[in-house]
């Protein structure tokens, strides 16, 4: 069936839509820098939505869980392989993703015979000089770096929304609280350009979803990476009070 | 690096990683004779006690090749994660490497498993370190016997465990050294907790920490392979301490003032 160059480009592009239509209803994980470093947060219905990878390294995951576990655990294991074989300073988002996941993710989607990965990335990293990167890895294997942040979305509308505002706003100059609110503001006003305008009123799924909703209905999750952190590993995730604190700044009228 | 994201093993062990790769800890070591275990030489002291709030970990700084002072400023007690201190006596080479494997260990977990490995499964992890080189500890050419100190969140209370070159794991309930300076100290921490002014347990960190120099201090007069400090050279023995907050190392900039206090008589 595949021998004919445009029935593989078929089964590429068929497979481009399957995935496409699975990722659809993901929730948005974004990423901005901070004062102090870099933020991840995301909503997510089951726990798992934002990890720490390696010292210096963070990620937020869209997608089938079982495949953003899977790709989590390869980035683990490449990070303290590497880590422990070089150094901690070998370790950065570039080369886990170059000359790591990124071909092999490749690789798996034009195996047009097994089964694609349902899922897409974010990652963030602190430099040595603290200075913060962000990379946006998708299921085949396409990454880019993203100097000012971004977010990953189910919505490729949403996405691009949320890309465009990042950019605008100057969260690097944010301390955390005020780099909190914002993002959570991005992210509320993000899943609304997925609904047509017509529809508004009429649409009672998860993407039209308000920021009260989604903090009772789902789990927050939010971590920096932070530079000021005196210890290796400068990851740590919102604790319970700060996310309560937040949850009462962003949702009262 | 494996890239392959079909073949992970969610394990959560560092070491299993590290040996599909091909890694192995002594490797090398199977075509060596066997030596004499009683010649190994140990040039150090480290040392571990129960105080007030917490565990005191501390040891000499002078790394030895038989009789040759090889390094005056060898860090012997190492971080091995944010609640754990390995203190280390034997032959570097290995005990670094041990140390750098449980260091990875413990990360590679806590972040895989998203919760951190229990106290208990800290201190086995470096038993079984231990038996693996058991070959190389018995052929005298990479014996360690190490000191582990941790913080256990869920029991709130800290451990100190001592370790035989084999692996057998000894909690110590007051106080431990290890290396060749120790066996002129431990009489010393002995008296001290049974009939100095307060039970070692009881110490405030200042007290704790003064008591600690002064041990060392001792050692070296009489163990030619643990190294005295220096204060003209700004050169101290380590100090360190694990509490609920986690593990503290005393800054350079503090020990010269420790250190002054400590050799002054009361």
């Amino acid at each position: 069936m595949f021998e004919e160059p445009f029935r593989w480009m078929e089964a590429i592009s068929t497979r481009h839509s399957y995935v496409q239509e699975k990722l659809a209803k993901g929730q948005p994980v974004i990423g901005v820098p901070y004062k102090e470093g870099a933020l991840l947060l995301g909503f997510s219905p089951q726990p798992g939505k934002v990890f720490e990878v390696y010292d210096r390294i963070a990620m937020g995951g869209l997608g089938h869980p079982a495949d953003v576990e899977k790709l989590r655990m390869t980035l683990l294991d490449m990070a303290h392989l590497e880590g422990f074989n070089r150094s901690a300073q070998d370790v950065t988002i570039a080369r886990l993703l170059q000359f790591g996941i990124a071909p092999s993710l490749k690789q798996n989607f034009e195996e047009v015979m097994r089964a694609p990965y349902l899922a897409q990335l974010l990652l963030a990293e602190l430099d040595p000089e603290g200075r913060p990167g962000f990379y946006r890895l998708n299921y085949d294997g396409y990454f880019e770096k993203l100097k000012n942040g971004g977010a990953i979305a189910g919505s490729e509308k949403v996405r691009k929304w949320i890309d465009k505002k990042v950019e605008e706003t100057p969260f690097a100059t944010f301390p955390l609280d005020k780099a909190l609110k914002e993002v959570c503001k991005l992210w509320e006003e993000g899943k609304q350009q997925a609904v047509p305008k017509d529809e508004k009123n009429e649409v009672d799924d998860d993407t039209s979803i308000t920021l009260k909703d989604a903090f009772e209905k789902w789990n927050l999750e939010a971590a920096v990476l932070c530079s000021k952190a005196s210890k290796k590993s400068i990851y740590r995730t919102l604790d319970a009070k700060e996310i309560e604190t937040l949850k009462s700044a962003v949702t009262k009228k | 690096m494996n890239s392959n994201p079909d073949s992970f093993h969610p394990t959560g062990d560092f070491f299993e990683l590290l040996k599909r790769t091909g890694y192995h800890l002594n490797a090398s070591s199977s075509n060596l004779e066997v030596g004499d275990k009683f010649s190994v030489l140990q040039g150090t002291t480290v040392l571990a006690f129960h105080y007030k709030d917490g565990v005191m970990v501390a040891g000499d700084r002078r790394a030895t090749a038989g009789n040759a002072i090889m390094y005056e400023r060898c860090d012997k007690v190492i971080p091995i994660d944010e609640y754990s201190l390995m203190a280390i006596a034997g032959v570097p080479a290995t005990a670094f490497e041990m140390a750098r494997i449980l260091s990875h260990n413990f990360e590679y977990y806590r972040r895989s498993q998203m919760q951190s490995m229990s106290a208990e499964g800290k201190i086995r992890a470096l038993s079984k370190l231990l038996k693996e080189n058991v070959g190389m500890a018995l052929q005298g050419v990479g014996a360690v016997s190490p000191i582990f100190a941790t913080y256990d969140l869920k029991k709130q209370k800290p451990f100190i465990y001592f370790y035989d070159m084999l692996g057998a794991e000894f909690q110590m309930h007051t106080h431990c050294a290890t290396g060749s300076g120790s066996p002129m100290i431990r009489g010393i921490l002995e008296h001290e907790d049974l009939w100095g002014a307060k039970p070692l347990v009881e110490l405030s960190e200042n007290d704790a920490a003064k008591l600690a120099v002064r041990l060392l201090q001792t050692a070296a007069q009489f163990d030619s392979a643990t190294g005295q400090a220096r204060p003209e050279d700004k050169l101290f023995p380590v100090i360190s301490t694990i509490t609920a907050k986690g593990y503290h190392f005393f800054p350079d900039e503090d020990m010269g003032e420790l250190f002054k206090k400590s050799m002054d008589r009361g």
